[in-house]
């Protein structure tokens, strides 16, 4: 295998794990204020990869309006789902909890089915389609901005956990719920928020790696299921985990389908998963303090 | 959950009444000048629904305009439609209640992908009805014997890949890669590659991919190790749309070939320039313009996409051009065998389809033979300047 296959592994590896790792961020931040896993995270994803699509063909105003406006309506589709679908069963548990999230997915799925249709719909890439050249492998423009806007986006809903203080105040739920709200913590307020935030990085996300991979209405529960598996990786609840256990799964995927033949690509990822699993049950960068009962 | 999803469409010249599937009561008479009952399974929605849309509404027209015309034998057609959505289980549910409640004579439509139509069979041959396949995959034809019950208005993969293999030769290739998708259509195709490739003195390196992957950049680097000329894509899903983009972006020289599942205007402009050049495996039906006038079926297709356009006013494509030869060839068979019961069906259908014009080619079947189809119904086209070109007929 020639080092300029490797290299190339590893470009396909680190944007298929940025994509990974936006849908398990997504994740987290949702199962942070809830702490129950949003099925429905690969949805806002697909949401803003179709909604920008018919979008931009209904209008065709600037991409970069057609992303805010995209962007804004997913968000406030995930508040109406939170308020709607989340907020009636916030006594039950955990488990209800991720079922009605599995049910809201379906709603999503068949009402983009209904609405914009069966077709699988792409969007037109940033900077255009030229792809760039290192050392014999090659990317599309585009995937550099996959990886950015990912990383990106990591570092700022990381600078608002802890730099302010709604983002404080959704931490100290996270780590005990009734103590938060004994300090005067709005919980519902803050579980809303969550959704808003879960559903436009998912739509951000959607809407970035359209040009490059395509969407389709029922292309969410793939995303949905490798997010998942990015966030066990890394560690269910933590923002930086997520992305690195996208990279992770991403690359193994790379790496397994590359070298061993790609009937192995899922196989030699999920399996080396779950022998990492084996060793640190709580994912790569679990923590004491977000242990739940 | 059937009930909730199928949607029951009875034709009595206008379109479509919406009734739920409950309500309609099978209403059995035995009175002459009843009703033929056809039942049909395509899946509307789920990803194979790019498909089943157009089947659905090519059976709806042909059993409109025959009734309209006073039905098959004086009798008319009441045609029973259901949604498979794209999965097996709802399929051969939709089946069973097709055969027991509804009591349908013949079912026209296996939910349009080959692994549903490969689960419906033992359902259909245990209950001895005829069933019209809508699918690529050869195993649903064959081995006969255990498919008695069994047609198909489409190619078999079998002739898709000799017709492949006779152009590669034409064009002095000798070293190709083929990647599948995992689904049936994709493993069906490439086992027939298998084994047909070695007699042809072509060699083939595979590779695979999962029907909703969204990176093939990974198979296309092991390809491009090789010393492949041309790279077979097998697959009807969007992947399709990746492997040209990745190609493209890996810069690969290598002729690339899609299926006959992918034959679509929509995956071209999806693709952009990365489909420029594409070559594809296709019936003649995207080209049927461009085909000489002394062409057997030019005019059965040209006449066939001015009556879907009249009807739905938007255009037809090759796969609702399958469910249209379909339901045509059970009428035929209907008409000329002399009687609409499951059995005499079956037979008309061994015995008078000869020399039929369809929309996808000459159909010829008999007892031994239950696809229509040959090689020479199959053609190279290309996408070139935005349009299918016919490249070697």
């Amino acid at each position: 295998m020639s080092a300029a296959n490797l290299l190339q592994f590893l470009f396909s590896g680190l944007v298929v794990g940025a994509i990974y790792g936006l849908i398990a961020l997504g994740l987290n931040i949702i199962f942070n204020a809830t702490g129950a896993v949003n099925f429905a995270q690969g949805e806002f994803a697909m949401l803003g990869g179709m909604l920008g699509a018919s979008i931009l063909s209904a209008t065709h105003l600037p991409l970069i309006v057609v992303i805010v406006l995209t962007v804004v309506t997913v968000t406030a589709i995930g508040m109406l789902m939170e308020r709607l679908v989340i907020r009636p069963v916030r006594h039950a548990d955990v488990l209800n909890l991720i079922i009605v999230t599995i049910g809201a997915s379906i709603l999503l799925k068949g009402g983009v089915m209904v609405t914009l249709g069966k077709n699988a719909a792409g969007l037109p890439a940033f900077s255009g389609e030229r792809p760039i050249r290192v050392l014999g492998a090659t990317f599309v423009p585009q995937a550099l901005w996959i990886v950015g806007v990912a990383c990106a986006i990591v570092l700022l809903v990381h600078l608002f956990f802890s730099r302010t203080l709604v983002g404080k105040a959704m931490r100290a739920v996270a780590i005990d719920r009734e103590t938060a709200r004994l300090m005067g913590i709005d919980v519902r307020r803050i579980v809303m928020l969550s959704f808003a935030l879960g559903a436009a990085v998912g739509a951000v996300g959607g809407i970035i790696i359209t040009p490059v991979t395509l969407t389709i209405y029922d292309a969410g529960t793939m995303l949905g299921l490798k997010g998942f598996a990015a966030a066990v990786t890394g560690g269910l609840g933590n923002t930086f985990g997520g992305i690195v256990g996208g990279f992770v799964l991403g690359l193994l995927e790379a790496f397994g389908g590359g070298l061993i033949g790609s009937a192995f690509k899922d196989v030699a990822a999920f399996l080396l998963i779950l022998l990492l699993l084996f060793v640190r049950p709580r994912g790569l960068f679990a923590r004491a303090e977000s242990e739940r009962v | 959950m059937l009930t909730r999803r199928q949607f029951t469409t009875t034709l009595t010249g206008g379109l479509t009444g919406g009734l739920a599937a409950g309500l309609v009561s099978p209403g059995r008479g035995n009175a002459q000048g009843a009703a033929i009952r056809i039942g049909s399974i395509f899946s509307y929605t789920g990803p194979a629904a790019f498909l089943g849309d157009r089947m659905k509404r090519s059976v709806e027209l042909f059993v409109e305009e025959t009734n309209k015309r006073g039905g098959l034998n004086g009798r008319r057609i009441e045609s029973i439609i259901y949604d498979a959505a794209s999965e097996s289980t709802k399929a051969v549910l939709a089946a069973k209640r097709l055969i027991e409640q509804d009591q349908v004579e013949v079912i026209v439509g296996d939910g349009n992908r080959s692994d549903i139509g490969l689960a419906l069979i033992p359902t259909v041959q245990r209950a001895e009805v005829p069933l019209m396949s809508v699918s690529g995959a050869t195993g649903l034809v064959e081995p006969v014997r255990d498919r008695a019950w069994v047609f198909k208005s489409t190619v078999n993969d079998t002739e898709v890949i000799a017709r492949l293999l006779d152009f590669f030769k034409k064009r002095n290739i000798k070293d190709v890669a083929m990647l599948n998708d995992t689904g049936a259509f994709g493993v069906s195709a490439r086992d027939q590659l298998r084994a047909q490739a070695p007699a042809a003195g072509i060699n083939v390196v595979y590779e695979e991919f999962g029907p909703a992957d969204t990176d093939l950049t990974t198979q296309l680097t092991r390809i491009r190790g090789t010393s492949a000329q041309a790279i077979i894509c097998w697959t009807v899903t969007p992947a399709g749309v990746v492997f040209l983009k990745n190609a493209q972006q890996l810069g690969l020289k290598q002729m690339l070939v899609h299926g006959f599942g992918f034959v679509a205007d929509r995956y071209m402009q999806l693709a952009g320039d990365a489909a420029e050049g594409l070559v594809l495996t296709s019936l003649k039906f995207p080209i049927a313009e461009q085909l000489p006038d002394n062409d057997p079926i030019k005019a059965t297709i040209l006449d066939y996409k001015a009556r879907y356009r009249a009807k739905f006013n938007e255009e037809t494509d090759v796969y609702g051009g399958q469910a249209w030869d379909g339901i045509g060839m059970v009428a035929q068979a209907i008409t000329r065998g002399g009687g609409s019961e499951r059995g005499k069906i079956r037979a008309g259908l061994e015995e008078h389809i000869r020399g039929y014009r369809g929309v996808g080619g000459i159909f010829n079947f008999s007892p031994q033979k239950h696809w229509g189809l040959a090689k020479s119904d199959v053609v190279m086209i290309e996408w070139r300047q935005g349009k299918f070109r016919l490249v070697d007929l």
